[in-house]
């Protein structure tokens, strides 16, 4: 019996050691990287074949979410390209949040359907090679070291522990590596969920709030980094309501409010569809006299310094009305507006708590 | 910045076990990377020695009888009974177990915490995402919390095994450890490790909030004993003679009623009962534990 006890005592604690360790001999002696999913050699440059892009589509398609009664996604309908910035834009519960929970299968969508390369995320082999996510600044364990946190991920996914450095490195981590989480500050937090987003090299980003808490120089590496991710074929939606920021950063836009979509296209095209928020500013010596010829659908106000803002009439109906009425123009300037004006007039009186 | 993600580790193999094993040896590292794992096990180390010590001090007044407490002739039917083989035998089994009646606790609440820790620290949107299977990321902790219960009995084993052998000869008895008795009580002790790591696990699963699942673990470890309380107020009033053994139904009832030799408690159930009351809890809440961790959403 003594022997017995003796037996199971040693083999578990052998069992025990091997298994906290991992990888066994044979393991290591594989170093042609040719694991099941794994590209042939990592994305770099503009090495990403056109082949891989539509892998990186994302279709979000009629998703909907209710919780106890409150429809917080409604029937929201948007697709995502790869090799671009797509913004993911909405005021402060429009669920911005839980329709990127609900790609990644964190949530249970009630109805409708969110895929990548058109699979569900549940589904796809080896997720986090194929799309990287940043859900939550504070995601990592308290006490735990950030290189601690990469290389937990690291393990889970089957990736080289030693991964994990590369990437502290590349976030510009590698000095805090081994302090625990609790005394990162909120950059830093971001920047290790950058780090983690990262580590299986993935064609899809993820992003929810990336840019909160970052400094003016933590903002500036941030949209580096993610442009040129997305100028090496990578798809890149990233949320916030940082207009600014977003203005700078983004290809694309979806901006939703009340868990509906308000407005999807080019930066340039959302604000273009917003024509009746623009004004043409005109210098004249005789504003009134303007005013008197553009009729009534035109309104007329000052700007100051002698100047006027004309709305209800672009620039091509004021110059003609001016020449016929004998007036001169000093300056005739059309004013679109910004993100910010067209952001607040699309989820004007949606922003509330529901 | 062309260069971004060119990676010399990405080209090495990573580890190609299958996702279970994996998860398996992620969830020991996130055990081994925070202190939690650390303080429990010096606090068991610590509970131990001294459970050790009490124990010892009660098994030396079994063998040497107080003169005065008890009558020269108690005192000599009492020496004789104690220093029998079975005697000797149930002390060393005593011995080799010493600690274990609260030091489960310490697996009990490990395994909680395995679960609860991810959910305090959002880190369980982090683990799902890696590896979107959850039933798989559930059974690998289980796995865990199963081998953290192991490790707990066999530092404590490691500990009585050095002491009892020491003890027993400060006595001047002699009793065999190979025994059937002492073999029998250090294997289901190591059932009952394992067993509440596992329940301590389901519960976490179940719960989510890790100040609940702490509190609830405690209540139902402590409560159980209460049991006995309630089921014997209940025959001296109903006198159903069922009455008698049905505190088993508690699970540290039933988890003392599986590792005690002779009955636990006056007209306990044989052993086996507590082994598959116990057993049945735990398998109740890891699979209540998978099927809600499965349904619900992670925010």
């Amino acid at each position: 019996m003594v022997v017995l006890l003796a037996v199971v005592v040693i083999g578990g604690l052998v069992w025990l050691v091997r298994l906290s360790r991992g990888r066994t001999r044979t393991d290591r002696a594989r170093t042609d990287g040719a694991g099941p999913g794994l590209p042939d050699r990592p994305l770099g440059g503009k090495r990403v074949a056109a082949a891989l892009m539509s892998r990186g589509r994302i279709d979000v398609c009629g998703l909907t979410k209710e919780y106890r009664g409150v429809r917080a996604v409604d029937d929201l309908s948007f697709t995502v390209e790869p090799g671009r910035v797509t913004g993911f834009l909405g005021p402060n519960g429009a669920g911005k949040t839980t329709t990127l929970r609900m790609l990644l299968d964190l949530v249970e969508p009630t109805a409708g359907t969110a895929t990548i390369g058109g699979v569900r995320y549940a589904e796809l082999d080896q997720p986090i090679r194929r799309v990287g996510a940043i859900l939550e600044a504070g995601a990592a364990h308290k006490d735990r070291t950030g290189r601690d946190h990469l290389r937990i991920v690291c393990q889970s996914a089957g990736i080289p522990l030693a991964r994990g450095d590369e990437v502290l490195e590349l976030v510009g981590l590698g000095a805090a590596a081994r302090r625990t989480f609790r005394g990162y500050s909120l950059g830093m937090r971001q920047r290790l969920g950058v780090a983690a987003a990262l580590l299986g090299d993935p064609q899809v980003l993820i992003l929810d709030e990336p840019a909160n808490g970052l400094d003016p120089e933590g903002i500036r590496w941030m949209r580096d980094l993610l442009r040129t991710l997305a100028a090496q074929g990578r798809t890149v939606l990233v949320s916030s309501h940082l207009l600014g920021e977003m203005a700078q950063l983004a290809d694309d836009l979806v901006i939703v409010a009340a868990g509906r979509l308000a407005a999807q296209g080019t930066v340039a095209s959302v604000i273009g569809s917003m024509t009746y928020l623009s004004r043409t500013l005109v210098r004249t010596p005789e504003p009134e006299k303007l005013a008197a010829v553009l009729g009534s659908d035109a309104v007329v106000t000052p700007a100051g310094d002698g100047g006027a803002f004309v709305t209800g009439a672009d620039a091509v109906a004021i110059g003609d009305a001016a020449l016929r009425a004998g007036l001169a123009i000093h300056q005739l300037v059309t004013q679109l507006p910004d993100l910010e004006a067209a952001f607040l007039e699309l989820t004007a009186g949606k922003a509330a708590i529901r | 910045m062309t260069a971004l993600l060119d990676s010399a580790a990405l080209g090495q193999a990573g580890d190609t076990g299958t996702t279970l094993a994996r998860l398996i040896r992620a969830e020991f590292m996130k055990i081994r990377t925070t202190s939690t794992g650390w303080l429990f096990l010096t606090g068991f180390i610590v509970f131990t020695a001294m459970a050790l010590t009490i124990n010892g001090f009660g098994n030396h007044s079994q063998l040497y009888p107080e003169q005065g407490l008890v009558s020269p002739a108690q005192a000599v039917a009492q020496e004789a009974h104690f220093r029998s083989p079975a005697g000797v035998a149930a002390i060393a089994a005593s011995m080799m177990t010493s600690g274990q009646l609260f030091g489960v606790i310490f697996a009990l609440l490990l395994g909680v915490l395995i679960v609860t820790s991810e959910f305090a620290n959002q880190t369980a949107a982090v683990t799902f995402v890696t590896v979107p299977r959850r039933t798989t990321v559930i059974t690998a902790k289980v796995a865990a919390a199963a081998c953290c219960g192991a490790l707990f009995w066999l530092v404590g084993t490691v500990i009585a095994a050095v002491t009892t052998p020491l003890f027993l000869y400060t006595q001047h008895v002699s009793a065999s450890l190979a025994g059937w008795t002492v073999a029998r009580s250090v294997l289901l002790s190591l059932v009952a490790f394992v067993a509440w790591g596992v329940f301590g696990l389901g519960l976490g699963a179940v719960l989510r909030s890790q100040m609940a699942s702490v509190i609830a673990a405690l209540i139902v470890y402590a409560g159980s004993f209460g049991a006995i309380l309630v089921f014997t107020a209940l025959y001296n009033l109903f006198h159903q003679g069922w009455m008698l053994g049905a505190p088993v139904i508690a699970p540290a009832v039933a988890s003392e009623v599986m590792v005690t030799s002779g009955p636990a408690f006056p007209h306990a159930p044989p052993a086996w009962t507590g082994g598959i009351i116990l057993i049945g809890y735990t398998v109740a809440l890891v699979a209540g534990g998978i099927a809600l961790t499965k349904r619900r959403d992670v925010i």
